[in-house]
């Protein structure tokens, strides 16, 4: 909430969200600016900050793609001001080239790159382990295990950043990200730090020659870290076993090592900073102890760096549990209290007996159906799908969809008919298609379409769309342009003529620039099911590069306008079980809007989530179903 | 009786699609674009009327037979017959091709309020077909002239049906005829208030869309205005003059399904109109019934239309062209049958008689 | 102001379906209870909620210190939830024979059931397996109640109301209106309070 983040009471405690926690602690550290492109679990640390960006003084923007806001924070550093990027896990993959660069130069004001991890993948094509981007570029790397730490974390890394003359890098996980906690403020500045003049000798360039310093500022940053309150034991001098725990892991190892007493037991080593590993810190504690549980997120990052530091001590005699070879925690996915305290358990002998619960005998339980995600009443994306169904279904050959990132995304399941053949990292469809375009000139027979949203094109599809252009693929580009980024919580992007700060922008029209390279645009409406189905089937049937955009505006924020039209069944009209359709509307269409009402044996629609879009009357064959106002 | 999927498995899956139209417009699964027909979605309901309807799923002829003709002489080659004509229009009609007998007839049954509307099938550019209900006599012209490429036309029936059209005459090819006799007799709900007269056309086959698609590879440019088929080969009438193609080129556009088709005089309308191979300017013109008899003889008690006795070996010949498309056309659902390529198989024991006098 | 709690720490599961205000929901409660001086922790899962998933959001209550972000497994001490199946999926997962549960029996139907390939269990089925596992197990009409108050949108806070009026939940009506004022004015404000009170009488009565 803004006014918390914003809010001059130091000392004073509020409940925020991890994502909150870390604007505040940006705020705190007195940044001046700020950039991200949205991805969840992240997003809403840019929100925050793009909404009090006026009040508190700072530039904040949802750039293009998060290249340009890694880049955008370097060059703001040059002046010495405070710059916060963020982006999620996939996004620091985007900002891979600049990152191995930017280690290299440096940087002069403050540039924190803060990262989200998604373990299991909640909101993601895949988990990814950010950590390894830090140790590939040489950046320190801090992982804050409260919401506490997220805020007092972020401000401290500014001061790190500025020390060392490098990026910091910060992992969070979805849990600290978009979980919610006690959180203490800080003090706000009372002065920002303005622009300075770059001098000419003040330069940030990446040459390999910068290779060594990049390290001395890593032995640096080790030394800062040996002594740095981030890390902690907890525990008895001598443990029979030592937990080392970083992020999320150390509360569910807190829990752990209470609920089974075993305090007087077993040690608890916290790492806040995790690379460089404060070896010193890490040595003085293994050197007590024989064996040693590693609770982390991910990958055994912790695990393999503990590991060779162990390797280069031979005194040290312990044996190292944790994610390798699924040895303590399986290999993959997100932890929980349970994992680590069975693991706990285990390596303690220890039992632990759970509070009693009764199940009923598996032939008595109720059968739940499962809850697949799905596209939200009246959404675009479900009639662009369907459309997509209809008109490769009328190719002899079928078609090939290639999908991207986005809602779109669940196309490739049953809301949208299975309706994808790929599915890979943003800007991937447009690319692929491409490839598979070419193949026609050997006889490759069947149509390929590639689909991207609006905010999607603008992250990484433009140089796609440039190549497939320049080599006439014979490919359909889809753009699914519903005005939103709407996967990730509606942000701004460059075909939304507002921004972060909420200031008025020049939109760029899609249609304008994909003529501009000389592209043969169709636009239509995705709710126009029966034109857009042979718009599509004509289209797919021309050779070379063609652009459709189907352009209608994301559900949810026609829900959030009020601008809804309702919607109703004529039960006299719907002839319910005996109509041939087989509930074509609420079984093939399958918006949930669209339900049945088996008292009355008739479609029905729920008035509650229903938008009125008005797609459903138009496919029902009884005419049934009516539209405020009349036509659809 | 089966339903959906077992159109798609059995009929379009294999091929035999004759794209008649009829079962679309009845349901939201089947979708049509040029000549294609698809079910897109799983349909699940067991049973339905497309099935019923479609001129390849298995039928017992005979008694579709007898429904409709119950006093006519019937012959193994074209079918019941009341009377054979050879026929002509007395007013040219612009377009018209051969005798121009079936846009007399149109004519008539407008004028005489035989019918409320008229079912016809015209052509947009480059031949593509398009069917439309009509009431205006302005619209037989556009409707002048053979087709050669599939269309699904009689879909138009189920918009009749739902405009409350009360009395429709439908021109239609044989299979089309076949479909309209299994809605009538299937005793749809939506056509049990409508009387429909039919007029079925000649057919020996009909051309996939891609024909179009291949000219116009051919020919970069051209516009396609009509074809005619006489006997020295396929002649395209376009823009650039006109195009000879070879019949062997032709027959590769031929839909699959009409290598299956037992009907070239469309038997089962109550008239029939074809060409009159041995004079130009003139049709052959089969009754087949009372219906058909009515709307004849107005036309002719009119003088809209000109009918003369049909010279009795030119009947021969006729009969002759009709057993050798049933001859060939049957073995070749034979081979299927050995193949296993339909299901399920097509009863054939109703062709006996065909085996009979091939013999 | 901060009292001891019945249990330390208390959790409370709150659950539904995406758009049904699970979020909303958690963050007025916890933030009421760090308003009293709680450490209070709430874990969300909510990566595409918007798309119609099962949301839960664990909310975990201690005077003692910060709890992680996830309740063990069978620890739940109250679950609520705004749509029958979920709180079934949730019950089997994290109640004990003392888990309190309220839930609202408005069912929100999964794609699978929409289409026809899964069957809506009966509501009486689905109470009958909550009683069995559970405590105790009270239904609250929630979006009824939103209703009759002037928008279903608000039977999120409806159950707030009824979670509430439980004796374990160390807050009061007035605690819960203090953080309803500094999120929302006018009639939107007066609307929620009016539902959060027909919520808690439903419970207290």
């Amino acid at each position: 909430m803004e006014w918390m983040i914003t809010a001059k009471e130091p000392g004073k405690t509020y409940l925020l969200q991890g994502n909150e926690a870390i604007a505040r602690g940006a705020l705190e550290a007195g940044i001046r600016f700020a950039a991200a492109y949205p991805g969840s679990p992240s997003s809403e640390i840019l929100t925050m900050l793009g909404h009090v960006a006026k009040d508190m003084n700072l530039y904040a923007e949802w750039s293009t793609n998060e290249t340009c806001s890694f880049e955008a924070c370097m060059g703001a550093s040059m002046s010495k001001v405070r710059s916060l990027c963020i982006a999620k896990q996939n996004g620091l993959l985007v900002i891979g080239d600049a990152l191995h660069t930017a280690a290299l130069s440096g940087c002069k004001g403050g540039v924190v790159l803060v990262v989200a991890d998604d373990p299991s993948a909640h909101s993601s094509t895949n988990e990814f382990d950010a950590r390894h981007q830090a140790r590939s570029a040489g950046l320190p790397l801090l992982e804050p295990a409260t919401f506490q730490e997220a805020k007092d974390m972020v401000k401290w890394a500014f001061d790190l950043s500025e020390e060392l003359g490098q990026v910091v890098m910060i992992r969070g996980v979805t849990r600290i990200h978009h979980g919610r906690g006690n959180v203490t403020l800080g003090e706000l500045p009372e002065q920002l730090k303005e622009p300075q003049l770059v001098a000419e000798w003040d330069r940030l360039v990446a040459i390999n020659w910068f290779h060594d310093l990049m390290l001395d500022k890593l032995d640096k940053a080790r030394s800062i870290f040996e002594n740095s309150d981030f890390n902690s034991y907890e525990g008895p001098d001598n443990p029979e076993l030592l937990v080392i725990t970083s992020g999320t892991g150390w509360f569910y190892s807190q829990e752990a090592i209470d609920i089974l007493n075993l305090n007087e037991r077993v040690g608890l080593l916290k790492l806040g900073c995790t690379w460089p590993l404060p070896q010193e810190f890490l040595l003085k504690h293994l050197r007590q102890t024989k064996k040693v549980l590693i609770v982390e997120e991910i990958d055994p990052f912790l695990e393999q760096n503990v590991s060779s530091i162990i390797g280069h001590n031979p005194n040290i005699q312990v044996e190292i549990s944790g994610r390798s070879e699924g040895k303590a925690f399986p290999r993959i996915g997100e932890l929980n209290p349970d994992l680590v305290r069975n693991a706990i358990a285990g390596m303690m002998q220890v039992s632990y007996e759970a509070p009693t619960s009764i199940a009923l005998p598996a032939d008595e339980q109720v059968l739940i159906p499962p809850r697949e995600l799905t596209f939200c009443a009246g959404c675009p994306h479900r009639a662009s799908f369907f459309v997509l169904k209809q008109s490769l279904g009328m190719r002899p050959a079928g078609g090939l969809v290639m999908g991207d990132i986005g809602c779109y995304t669940m196309g490739g399941q049953r809301a949208g008919h299975y309706g994808l053949n790929s599915l890979g990292c943003m800007g991937g469809g447009v690319n692929m298609a491409e490839g598979l375009g070419q193949l026609t000139r050997f006889g490759f027979k069947q149509p390929v379409i590639a689909l991207a949203g609006d905010s999607t094109f603008f992250h990484s599809c433009l140089p796609g769309l440039v190549n497939a252009k320049y080599h006439n693929s014979d490919m359909l580009f889809i753009v699914l342009d519903n005005s939103a980024t709407a996967m990730t919580g509606f942000q701004p992007h460059p075909g939304i003529s507002v921004t972060a700060m909420g200031e008025k922008a020049e939109a760029i029209s899609i249609e304008k620039l994909a003529e501009a390279i000389g592209c043969q645009v169709t636009v239509a409406d995705p709710y126009d099911v029966e034109n857009t189905t042979e718009t599509i089937y004509r289209l797919t049937k021309k050779p070379g590069l063609k652009v459709l955009i189907l352009k209608r505006e994301c559900a949810t924020l026609v829900l959030r306008k009020g601008t809804r039209r309702r919607m109703w069944v004529d039960p006299a009209l719907c002839r319910g079980d005996d109509c041939g359709c087989g509930r074509f509307c609420s079984r093939v269409w399958g918006c949930p809007g669209n339900i049945w009402d088996y008292t009355a044996g008739k479609a029905q629609i729920d008035e509650v989530v229903c938008i009125g879009c008005g797609v459903c009357a138009s496919l029902c064959p009884a005419g049934a179903i009516k539209v405020e106002g009349g036509e659809a | 009786m089966p339903g959906g999927r077992d159109l798609k498995n059995d009929i379009l899956n294999s091929s035999l699609c004759t794209l008649c139209g009829a079962c679309l417009d009845w349901c939201p699964y089947i979708k049509n674009l040029d000549d294609n027909l698809v079910i897109t979605f799983d349909c699940n309901v067991a049973e339905g009327r497309c099935y019923t309807v479609c001129p390849r799923t298995n039928t017992d002829w005979h008694q579709v037979n007898s429904s409709f003709f119950t006093d006519a002489d019937w012959s193994q080659e074209i079918g019941s017959c009341v009377k054979v004509y050879r026929a002509k229009s007395l007013s040219s009609i612009p377009g018209q091709q051969d005798g121009g007998t079936v846009s007399a007839l149109l004519k008539t049954a407008l004028e005489e309020k035989l019918t409320d509307a008229l079912l016809l099938t015209g052509s947009r550019d480059n031949m593509q077909p398009e069917s439309f209900i009509t009431n205006s006599l302005s619209y037989i012209e556009k409707a002048a002239g053979s087709k050669f490429l599939a269309s699904p036309g009689f879909r138009k029936i189920m918009q009749a049906a739902q405009e409350g059209v009360k009395k429709l005459l439908v021109v239609g090819r044989p299979c089309q005829i076949q479909a309209l006799r299994k809605m009538q007799v299937s005793q749809a709900d939506q056509l049990k208030d409508m009387d429909i007269i039919s007029i079925g056309l000649f057919c020996m086959w009909s051309l996939s869309w891609e024909f179009t698609n291949y000219l116009q590879n051919e020919y970069p440019g051209l516009t396609i205005k009509s074809m005619a088929i006489p006997r020295h080969g396929v002649e395209i009438m376009t823009n650039q003059g006109v195009k000879t193609i070879p019949t062997a080129k032709v027959r590769e556009f031929i839909r699959p399904g009409c290598s299956y088709c037992l009907d070239m005089t469309s038997e089962l309308a109550d008239i029939s109109v074809g060409a009159f191979e041995a004079e130009a300017g003139w049709n052959t013109l089969i009754v087949r019934n009372s219906s058909g008899t009515e709307l004849v003889s107005k036309a002719v008690g009119n003088g809209l239309l000109h009918v003369e006795d049909y010279p009795e070996n030119e009947l021969q010949l006729l009969k002759s062209a009709s057993f050798n498309k049933k001859a060939r056309n049957l073995n070749s659902i034979k081979e299927l049958i050995a193949n296993d390529a339909i299901n399920p198989p097509v009863n054939i024991s109703q062709y006996d008689y065909l085996e009979e006098v091939n013999s | 102001m901060m009292q001891q709690l019945i249990k330390d720490p208390l959790n409370i599961i709150i659950c539904g379906v995406g758009g049904q205000g699970n979020i909303l929901a958690s963050e007025l409660l916890a933030s009421a209870l760090v308003e009293k001086g709680y450490y209070t922790t709430v874990g969300e899962t909510y990566g595409a909620s918007q798309r119609g998933g099962s949301v839960m959001s664990h909310v975990r209550i201690s005077a003692k210190r910060q709890f992680g972000p996830l309740i063990p497994f069978k620890e739940a001490d109250i679950i609520v939830g705004f749509e029958p199946i979920e709180i079934l999926r949730v019950a089997r997962d994290y109640c004990n024979i003392n888990t309190k549960i309220i839930f609202d029996t408005r069912p929100n139907y999964p794609l699978g059931v929409l289409i026809g390939e899964a069957v809506y269990p009966e509501i009486n089925a689905i109470s009958r397996e909550l009683q069995a596992l559970c405590g105790s197990v009270q239904v609250v009409g929630a979006t009824k109640l939103a209703i009759e108050a002037g928008n279903p949108q608000a039977a999120n806070i409806a159950i707030m109301g009824s979670l509430t009026a439980l004796p374990e939940v160390p807050l009061d009506p007035a605690d819960y209106f203090e953080i309803l004022k500094t999120r929302f004015t006018g009639r939107v404000l007066d609307l929620n309070v009016a539902v959060f009170k027909l919520g808690y009488a439903a419970i207290k009565q």
